[in-house]
């Protein structure tokens, strides 16, 4: 098998991210994986930006940009027509970001989810509106601060997870570019998956998440570490698999290192440290037993 | 990546088709990542420099015979230094600090026993002819110098007195550490080089010391092979019998009979094997040190083993009359002793306790003390605190226990490069003290062979590198593990003979340890920073150890220098 | 082969004469028996192709674009509050060039709510770029769609045919559908130049600079100019194949008339019984059908119209704050007409509201008397 590094890079560089942007690290991964084969499905966000203007751009497979609240259903017309023209060795690619995703695509994004389209859609998770300049979004954790939360966002993350499971689609799956490999995995995994495939993204932002250009990987690995992201997969909305064993490591870690949590007070680290390891509870209790992986092999 | 697409189309709507590549988005930052390699610990307290984070990149990818190779540049031991080297690679590797060092030693016998059989190529680098320089002695230091200047082009003839060369390889470390077959390969693969090698000569016997001056140089190794004697009464009786002497007649396959108790007196590593050695031949054996275990000089493995085989120790004793009783046993009296503040050398001092004597009856006594150098055929002017001292501008050279340095194989085999090196620039009149500077592995006094042959050869002398610490090693790269032991052969079997007690890794073992290495200073392609690169400007050839970065889109954001995770990455402002 | 059909399961029959394959739609009285009938042929395999059954009318446009732009035709039903939510969708298929088809069935627009017939629905969507026609009865629906195929996939902008809650969609007629083959020999397959290539990667819908958005607006209005002079070549075409047509307009004993009447929809054929009554009783009284909206067939209007003096035109529509839609274009069409026509606004059937011959007769005899401008739009509300 080929590994996905030998494949072509799909996101050509010359784009416009910022620098450091774990976004742009999110699509090239995931584009590579996708391999040329693939029609991808844009909608207004950050991907727009790094899309380029006329006449140039850094997508290196076919890609529509479409409205914002529509990632799904465009790639869902995409998928059908393709299969009404019987070219069935073609894959279609949906990128959303969270506001995207969590908010004014969710319905959108159900639907094609409830009739099963056959699509991979790929939330790029930054947690907040990012392309407009850091507002607040229901992908926004606890705590954090944006433009449109300057003492800190009071509600906390949805778990679009959960939400995405309930539709009972074959496959959805956690992924952070810290762990490329796994994430590469999962997405040669959807592939292979005929249905609506889901892959939550968390791609750090070094812009709105008000941290140094550098250490959008080491925040996206602390992340996972500290459990308020593990790396699991649902499959048929039932099947639970964590994928990797955390460190466990204090909240603290993945915290103070990003500006936007500068502000939290003792209790509120508090408050975060009791929801994330609820939260892994639970996902251990639905987790069927798993073998640990190696996630850097 | 297609971008010869015309970048309009004359549609109806707009479709780009051109690539963004047009743009030089490098203008946005000033900082670009250059890779700067470091050493790493390992490689610094390894005296041959053995390049490991290199050979276990390559053992990782399964590449065994080019890990041999490169080993094989530094090291002409790979299978002798991977079973009995004190390893102080593993001691100062940063891996220890984070969970348990890595099984470097075992990686090395691994390599070296998986690849051993593969065409290796050693040509010389250059063919200088006419030049040849004297070795005394066939040991790891004289084997390891003859090795070294044949690959810088100059034959040399080896003067060794004993039957076989091997020194102390083949006539002092028994077979269950390292099998007589696996010296024989690697000294066959030395002798396959230009090298000449006469045996049973005996220097100032068979052949006068100014006849090896007529040589354009000579290195002088003779080894220790003087027995220290213990300057007691009773020494001189027919059940006391000398370490090396012991040894020397197993491994020539003497028939060796022991009583059935045996003392061994010493600590170090020789003590050891006359202990192990003494349990193969059936005896009860008691070991007897005048410090406790934590002063003793022997290989930690190789005490771990002596206990696990059945070696009594008793410690803070120190003998001081054998008398031989009438049921023909002897009777060893000992001094207890204690520790009190440090000797010459920094290790706590033994001294007696007053009055206090114990004694001890046993069939036999093998000491094992030290080992001296025999001087008797060297003229004064190379002798210096009882051991060699060499004399460049005569173009004679020491090594191996015979001059100041650690008794280890490693130190011999590096003390051989070292002189190789010295002779290559005394023949070709260079200055030798302002090349060692630029090839030295770290400060622990290891040099490298690749490094020099690379100066030499296309005047490309390395910068110096620093050496890296834990702290600059991202360890979130990494998941914790344990390392593989080797398996051993079992008890009961491995004491009815002298076959090799450690078993050597399965192939799937060898794979996870050479995996763990962090490869602390150098890359091993792990693919961080191709990975991680938001701009998709780095590409990487593993197999042509290349690292290409696309300066004109570069937008320098320092995300490959943070996620290396062996700091190989640094962001530098460039013009 | 004729049949007692609704209008919408008219509209159902010619979507499935075109092959249409990818249908996306979302229900919303009164057009769900479209939606159903469709779905019903796809369950058993009448209908060769897929029927997406989307979360919304937003959704489902999102779709048609999408898999319009990979090169298959498309067809959506909507109606109402599902065309305004549809809205944003509406200018993006329009500016993706993308040739969908979709039929309308007027319905009035909340609040308060309601389900009877009023073409504001689709008339509020007359700037987002979309060929409309307004039919008048279930055959005419029927014939427009397949005709709507044939325009928009020769100009690459997207149709929409309207037909009104009830009136149409749910009346019962005798409809002639047509056979197969004849569809088939009029209509080609759908090959749309500007379609996803997997082997010459290309991003759709980029940002553009001012200038360039403005150079395809212009492209776009040149194209959508072009329909005037397509729409009537298909309609001849299609006359010759099977029989009928419609043009863009119509006229019904303009010839001589004092006074002219404008409708569109199913006010047309009142009307047609109403001028009936009007010339027994001896009065000059025609009557103009619009049927394409957009684009506004100004030029064929002019002369249809030309030596007119008197014009009342009744719009089942009303633009808040200024009057009836299709008044606002007729006043505009006839701004340069050398006979300075007078024309009349009058707003009937807004939300449903039935509109008799009678009421129609009215209308035209005070138009008959009138002499003076009237700016301000009349309301019937009998």
């Amino acid at each position: 098998m080929i590994q996905p590094e030998q494949q072509p890079n799909l996101l050509r560089s010359g784009h416009a991210a910022c620098a450091g942007c774990g976004l742009a690290i999110g699509m090239k991964l995931v584009l590579q994986a996708m391999g040329p084969r693939t029609i991808a499905v844009i909608v207004p966000s950050c991907e727009g930006a790094i899309g380029g203007v006329y006449p140039y751009t850094s997508y290196g497979v076919p890609t529509i940009h479409s409205a914002f609240e529509i990632a799904a259903p465009t790639a869902a017309g995409i998928a059908n027509a393709l299969k009404i023209q019987g070219r069935d060795d073609i894959q279609v690619l949906a990128f959303a970001g969270d506001g995207g995703t969590f908010d004014i695509g969710l319905a959108s994004l159900s639907g094609a989810t409830k009739n099963n389209e056959d699509i991979i859609y790929v939330c790029l998770d930054n947690e907040a509106y990012m392309n407009t300049g850091i507002q607040v979004s229901s992908a926004t954790p606890s705590y954090a601060w944006t433009g449109t939360t300057p003492e800190g966002n009071p509600r906390r993350k949805k778990n679009i997870m959960e939400i995405m499971a309930a539709h009972y689609n074959p496959y959805s799956a956690t992924a952070t570019i810290g762990f490329p490999r796994d994430l590469q995995q999962k997405i040669t995994k959807a592939k292979n998956i005929r249905g609506t495939k889901f892959i939550h993204l968390l791609v750090p932002c070094p812009t709105g998440w008000r941290t140094p250009s550098d250490i959008s990987p080491e925040l996206s690995i602390l992340a996972v570490e500290t459990k308020v992201f593990p790396l699991y997969e649902v499959e048929d909305g039932k099947r639970y698999t964590i994928n990797y064993e955390p460190r466990h490591l204090p909240i603290q870690e993945y915290l103070v290192k990003q500006g936007r949590f500068r502000h939290l007070k003792e209790e509120q680290i508090r408050k975060i440290q009791r929801d994330v390891d609820e939260e892994w509870e639970k996902l251990k209790q639905r987790a069927r037993p798993s073998p640990k992986t190696r996630a850097f092999s | 990546m297609n971008t010869n697409h015309e970048p309009s189309s004359e549609y109806v709507i707009p479709i780009s088709f051109g690539s963004t590549e047009i743009i030089e988005t490098g203008n946005w930052g000033f900082l670009k990542p250059q890779t700067s390699f470091m050493t790493a610990p390992c490689q610094e307290s390894c005296p041959a420099g053995n390049p490991i984070p290199q050979f276990l990149y390559l053992a990782t990818d399964g590449r065994y015979h080019e890990a041999l190779q490169i080993l094989l540049r530094e090291n002409p031991f790979p299978g002798v230094c991977g079973r009995v080297c004190f390893h102080p690679c593993e001691t100062d590797c940063n891996r220890a600090q984070y969970d348990e060092p890595v099984s470097i030693r075992s990686m090395e016998r691994y390599v070296s026993d998986v690849a051993a059989n593969q065409p290796l190529n050693l040509k010389p680098v250059r063919n200088e002819g006419s030049k040849r320089v004297a070795i005394v002695g066939a040991g790891p230091a004289g084997l390891s110098c003859a090795y070294f200047l044949s690959l810088l082009g100059h034959p040399s003839t080896i003067f060794e007195s004993q039957k076989e060369p091997g020194g102390v390889m083949r006539w002092g470390i028994p077979g269950y550490r390292l099998p007589k077959s696996i010296l024989r390969k690697e000294i066959q693969r030395i002798l396959c080089l230009p090298i000449q090698i006469k045996t049973n000569i005996i220097v100032g016997e068979d052949i006068s010391f100014d006849e090896l001056t007529q040589f354009d140089a000579v290195f002088l190794s003779p080894g220790a092979g003087l027995n220290t004697s213990l300057s007691i009464e009773g020494e001189d009786l027919k059940q006391v019998w000398m370490g090396q002497d012991f040894l020397g007649r197993i491994n020539s396959k003497e028939k060796v009979t022991l009583g059935k108790e045996c003392i061994v007196i010493g600590g170090g590593n020789t003590a050891m094997d006359v202990a192990r050695s003494a349990l193969r031949l059936g005896s009860k054996v008691t070991v007897a040190y005048r410090r406790t275990k934590g002063e003793m000089p022997a290989i930690r493995d190789e005490i771990i083993e002596a206990e696990e085989e059945g070696v009594r120790f008793e410690f803070l004793i120190q003998p001081v009359k054998i008398n031989r009783l009438q049921n023909k046993k002897l009777a060893v009296t000992f001094q207890r002793m204690k520790l009190s503040g440090l000797d010459p050398s920094g290790r706590p001092k033994p001294i007696p306790v007053k009055r206090k004597f114990i004694t001890m009856e046993t069939d036999q006594l093998i000491t094992a003390v030290g080992e001296q150098v025999d001087l008797s055929w060297i003229p004064q002017d190379l002798i210096k605190n009882g051991l060699i001292e060499g004399n460049p501008s005569s173009k004679i050279f020491g090594g191996g226990d015979a001059i100041d340095q650690p008794r280890t194989v490693v130190h011999a085999i590096s003390s051989g490069k070292k002189a190789a090196i010295s002779i290559d620039l005394c023949l070709r009149g260079e200055s030798v003290n302002q090349v060692f500077s630029k090839i030295k592995v770290g400060n622990k006094g290891a040099v490298s062979m690749g490094a020099y042959l690379k100066g030499r050869e296309d005047g490309e002398w390395p910068e110096e590198q620093r050496i890296i610490t834990y702290e600059q090693i991202n360890t979130l790269y990494f998941e914790s593990s344990r390392r593989v032991r080797m398996r051993k052969r079992s008890d009961d079997k491995r004491l009815k003979g002298f076959s090799e007690v450690n078993l050597s890794f399965t192939s799937k073992e060898a794979h996870f340890s050479a995996s763990r290495c962090f490869s602390c200073g150098t890359c091993n392609y792990c693919y961080n920073c191709y990975f991680f690169c938001p701009e998709g400007v780095i590409s990487l050839d593993p197999v042509q150890r290349r690292r290409i970065v696309d300066f004109e889109h570069c937008k320098g954001c320092g995300t490959c220098a943070k996620v290396c995770p062996k700091s190989v990455v640094v962001m530098k402002e460039v013009g | 082969m004729k049949d007692f059909l609704t209008g919408n399961h008219a509209v159902a029959h010619a979507v499935k004469l075109c092959r249409t394959p990818l249908i996306a739609a979302y229900p919303i009285t009164p057009q769900t028996a479209i939606y159903e009938k469709l779905s019903e042929w796809e369950a058993s395999g009448v209908l060769k192709g897929i029927m997406m059954r989307t979360e919304s009318e937003h959704s489902a446009m999102a779709s048609c674009i999408a898999a319009s732009l990979t090169g298959v035709r498309t067809f959506t039903a909507t109606s109402s509050q599902g065309i305004a939510l549809m809205h944003e969708m509406l200018h993006f298929a329009a500016g993706c060039r993308a040739p969908v088809v979709m039929a309308n069935v007027n319905r009035l627009l909340a609040a308060p709510w309601g389900f009877w017939a009023d073409q504001l629905d689709s008339l509020s969507q007359r700037d987002t770029g979309w060929i409309q026609f307004y039919c008048e009865n279930g055959q005419e629906a029927l014939d427009t769609v397949i005709q709507s195929y044939k325009i928009a996939e020769q100009v690459y902008l997207p149709a929409m045919v309207s037909l009104e809650a009830f009136f149409v969609s749910h009346f019962m007629e005798p409809v002639d559908i047509p056979e197969q083959e004849q569809v088939d020999r009029f209509l080609p397959p759908l090959d749309l130049p500007h379609k996803f290539d997997i082997d010459k990667p290309g991003f759709f819908v980029p940002v553009v600079s001012s200038e360039l958005y403005r150079k395809y607006k212009h492209m776009a209005q040149e194209s959508m100019d072009s329909v005037k002079e397509i729409a009537v070549k298909v309609d001849q075409e299609f006359k010759e194949e099977f029989g009928r047509g419609y043009g863009m307009i119509e006229s019904v004993a303009l010839e001589d008339a004092e006074v002219a009447l404008v409708t569109a929809g199913s006010i047309t054929s009142t009307a047609r019984l109403a001028i009936k009554n009007l010339r027994k009783q001896g009065n000059k009284v025609g009557l103009l059908k619009v049927r394409l909206f957009r684009p506004f067939p100004v030029e064929a209007i002019q002369v249809a119209l030309k030596g007119k003096k008197k014009i009342a035109i009744i719009d089942r529509n009303l633009s808040l704050g200024s009057g009836g839609i299709f008044c606002q274009e007729l006043r505009a069409t006839l701004i340069h007409s050398p006979d300075h026509p007078l024309t009349y606004s009058y707003i009937a059937g807004i939300g449903g509201t039935d509109v008799t011959p009678e009421v129609i007769q009215k209308i035209a005899m005070e138009v008959m008397s009138r002499t003076e401008p009237v700016d301000k739009p009349m309301w019937v509300m009998e």
